[in-house]
């Protein structure tokens, strides 16, 4: 087992190589240029060309390249064009609202989409079954943003029940904290809670329909035990893979939730790295969303040992 | 328990528990929470020319002169100046006890490093440059500007407030290279800068500098006396309008610079809330047309669309409907200037498409690719860059419409390629109504062809012109020479000017002491409990 983690944590290097190669070559060949966005309108050509060459950005492609690797594998992110701060500072600053949020969604989903799809697949074909498959339909088809305003206008401008937007550090509280979470999280949850909603429903549905669950059912064991202890174990490997890939589903909504609600995460950090073409910053929160995404993936394999013991690495 | 003791112990608890949240309401009422037009992501302003970093600015540093709202030149930092030698000679001596946030007194020398930092890059500032035979502190009070020759200018160029003013940064740090960004962020004006609370993109914060000596008079545009009203400023960068919005409705922000124009009827009807218009010249848009290139190479095509465009449509498209919001100006020079003129402009009042057309066909346009660059993510530039795209169909051009993002348009307006090579031939921005004042501050109106400002327009008439406006001894004859170079701008047409749009804020009412201004000033403000 260590061997393989082993091996797996060695492959990301290839990967995040690549990574690198891909978001380097995408920045520099698309269109924008820092050095005029910094420059602004008053700016003439020549101011333009000046900051550019301060900036070291009209140095050859395979220059630049090698520079951002040699300072990647001093583990040296560099600096932000704009801001003149370390980009591992700014992620630093925006670290904590991100995760703090994405663990929140994923906790608060999963902690109502598996009981929901449990439930649907045990009830399958009555009201309660349609009720779960029209909240995910409509969990997959409404915008997070739409319902990202629509939870703000009721909860905070009408109710005055929660704060519109913001965050505050868990430093300064837990209830501040959470106060400011609240929305965001509901509104990021909610194609997550659609998505393992359904997955849970259909791998439930598969193996509610096994042999061994009616021989269960056969020496009357209770309904609760089936469901969660013996059906639920099994179907596990499918929706853990699921929770997995909606990660990146996660992280995508982020970006939208965070902007929304005004939380200063890596989300908004991206848009406004793009948005400016500030490209070391960019570069290092795209490094290190893949990162989490490689990670998260191999968490994932390893939890696959605990679900289903024939499976060995 | 007994009542008396239950009761006392109750009201204990109440007080020890409400008190953080006492405390915690009176230090919000100290601290002014704003929401600004942008993201601050640079802070020296002489390294960017963006509104957001001089805004920043305005707070951070101070100005050795001012600009007041008769357009006369008020001293700030300066306590006065001696002209001498026929206008040659230009003496500045400094207020008393003026510091710099790290407790250094400001001296002369801080003044002429700025200033030298400041004209390498500023437009206005390198005509004092270019003019200057030299510029050193007599003593740590005063200094010396000499000139090659009378320049009436150069106390308006040092107190100008638009684009990228003159601001005093102590000596040691205006050395720094023009091109390259400060990293040391000591001012001498009302407020401290606090880096380590600044995260870019979310929150910026300042702290009243104690030390700041306020001149007496009265705030009047950036003159008259600086007032740190409020204890802290938060300025709390929210991008998305809605939540921006909400959270102005719902007292968590108390200020909002730059509301959508769509959002203001929904604010207004907010008991809580006044919609203020800060700025009274308003923006300015502008359709800028490339002269290096088929079409628009061809003057007469240029003066073609001239007779199409109808300002109400581009700037309607804006605000809306409410003419209180928006003022055609048939003009180069920006309405409340002393050089605004309607010289010249009849072909701009004409608004008429046939006519258009018609001039369009002699003028020999016969199908050339239009390349149109779109700025999606700007509303205000979006809303009449997409009236010019209805318009150039309307006229029969061959239109393509690039939509993108304001970060792309900036790259490939600078590029001088034809438009099948990456190329432009139309683009839309908008400008604060002081950079259109004059033909010092309208970097636009350069018509000094590749070296001019993208579309690099060609007029060796104007540029004379321009140079004549600065030597002109009076302002009598600066507004007559300011006349000829729009007559003779109409006939270039470097852009079509689109009028004036008006574009208000929003505050609680508890929010005073906002200083009008067509430059976002937010020292002097302070709210109520």
């Amino acid at each position: 087992m260590l061997a393989y983690i082993a091996r797996r944590i060695l492959s990301t290097i290839p990967v995040m190589l690549v990574v690198a190669f891909v978001v380097f070559s995408m920045l520099i060949l698309s269109p924008g240029d820092p050095a005029a966005v910094i420059a602004g309108d008053q700016a003439t050509p020549e101011d333009v060309e000046r900051i550019r060459a301060a900036l070291g950005l009209d140095r050859p492609f395979f220059v630049q390249f090698a520079e951002f690797l040699w300072r990647l594998v001093n583990f040296d992110l560099g600096t932000s064009i704009f801001t003149n701060l370390p980009v591992t500072h700014m992620i630093a600053q925006r670290i904590e609202p991100t995760v703090a949020l994405m663990v929140l969604t994923i906790l608060f989903s999963v902690t109502i989409a598996v009981p929901m799809g449990v439930i649907a697949a045990w009830k399958a074909g009555s009201w309660i079954d349609r009720a779960v498959m029209v909240f995910a339909v409509l969990g997959f088809s409404v915008p997070v943003f739409v319902i990202g305003y629509l939870l703000a206008y009721i909860f905070a401008l009408e109710l005055d029940w929660l704060p519109v937007q913001g965050y505050t550090p868990i430093a300064r509280g837990f209830w501040p904290f959470l106060e400011n979470l609240i929305l965001p999280t509901i509104a990021l949850g909610s194609v997550y809670i659609a998505l393992i909603a359904r997955i849970t429903r259909a791998t439930m549905l598969e193996v509610l329909a096994q042999d061994y669950i009616r021989t269960a059912k056969a020496k009357g064991l209770g309904t609760r035990p089936i469901l969660f202890l013996h059906a639920l174990k099994n179907a596990a490997v499918p929706i853990s893979t699921v929770v997995g890939i909606g990660i990146a589903l996660l992280i995508g909504g982020a970006v939208v939730t965070e902007s929304v609600f005004a939380i200063p995460g890596l989300g908004r950090l991206t848009v406004d790295a793009i948005l400016r073409r500030d490209y070391p910053v960019i570069q290092g929160v795209v490094l290190l969303f893949s990162f989490v995404y490689v990670l998260v993936n191999l968490m994932i394999d390893l939890l696959y040992t605990v679900f289903d013991p024939r499976i060995r690495y | 328990m007994r009542r008396r003791t239950f009761m006392g112990t109750a009201a204990a608890t109440t007080v020890a528990l409400a008190a953080p949240r006492v405390h915690g309401q009176a230090t919000a009422a100290r601290t002014l929470r704003i929401v600004p037009q942008a993201n601050l992501t640079s802070l020296d302003p002489v390294w960017t020319t963006a509104t957001i970093t001089r805004t920043h600015s305005f707070l951070v540093y101070d100005t050795i002169l001012a600009v007041d709202s008769n357009f006369q030149v008020k001293p700030q930092l300066a306590d006065g100046w001696q002209i001498e030698d026929d206008g040659r000679t230009y003496i500045f001596t400094l207020r008393d006890g003026q510091r710099f946030h790290n407790g250094e007194p400001v001296r002369a020398q801080d003044c002429v490093a700025s200033i030298k930092r400041w004209w390498a890059r500023d437009g206005f500032g390198q005509e004092i440059a270019k003019r200057h035979d030299s510029i050193e502190a007599l003593d740590d009070k005063r200094f010396r500007i000499k000139l090659q020759r009378p320049f009436s200018h150069l106390l308006s160029a040092i107190a100008k407030p638009n684009a990228s003013p003159c601001f005093v940064m102590p000596e040691s740090v205006a050395n720094t290279d023009p091109f390259t960004a400060i990293t040391s962020f000591v001012g001498s004006g009302p407020y401290r800068f606090l880096p380590d609370e600044w995260n870019p993109g979310s929150r910026v914060a300042y702290a009243k500098f104690d030390g700041y000596v306020p001149r007496q008079e009265p705030p009047d545009w950036t003159a008259g006396g600086k007032l740190a009203n409020a204890e802290r400023m938060e300025w709390h960068i929210i991008t998305d309008p809605a939540t921006a919005g909400a959270a102005l409705q719902s007292g968590e922000v108390d200020f909002w610079e730059l509301p959508l124009h769509d959002l203001l009827p929904v604010l207004a009807r907010n008991r809580n809330i006044e919609v203020v218009n800060r700025d009274p010249i308003g923006t300015v848009g502008m359709m800028r047309l490339n002269h290096l290139h088929p079409p628009f190479d061809n003057p007469e095509i240029r003066r073609a669309l001239l007779l199409a465009v109808n300002q109400e449509d581009y700037l309607k498209a804006v605000v809306g409907d409410d003419p209180s919001m928006f003022s055609t100006s048939y003009s180069y020079w920006s309405n409340g200037s002393p050089m605004h003129t309607e010289a010249g402009a009849d072909a701009l009042k004409v608004r008429s498409i046939e006519r258009a057309r018609a001039a369009l066909q002699s003028a020999g346009y016969s199908g050339q690719k239009v390349v149109q660059l779109h700025a999606s993510d700007f509303p205000t530039i979006a809303a009449q860059s997409q009236v010019t795209a209805d318009l150039l169909r309307r006229l029969g051009m061959n239109l393509e419409f690039v939509a993108t993002d304001w970060g792309t348009v900036v790259q490939r307006r600078a590029s001088r390629e034809p438009s099948d090579r990456g190329g432009w031939n139309v683009f839309h921005t908008t400008w604060a109504g002081p950079d259109w004042f004059d033909p010092a501050a309208a970097v636009g109106m350069r018509t000094n062809g590749l070296n001019a400002w993208f579309g690099w327009p060609t007029s060796e008439k104007i540029e004379a012109l321009r140079d004549a406006w600065f030597d002109a001894p009076n302002l009598a004859e600066q507004k007559r020479i300011a006349t000829e170079i729009q007559v003779e701008a109409f006939q270039v047409v470097p852009h079509v000017p689109l009028g004036h749009f008006l574009s208000p804020s929003a505050m609680r009412r508890n929010v005073t002491g906002l200083i009008k201004s067509p430059v976002v000033l937010f020292y002097n403000m302070a709210k109520t409990a």
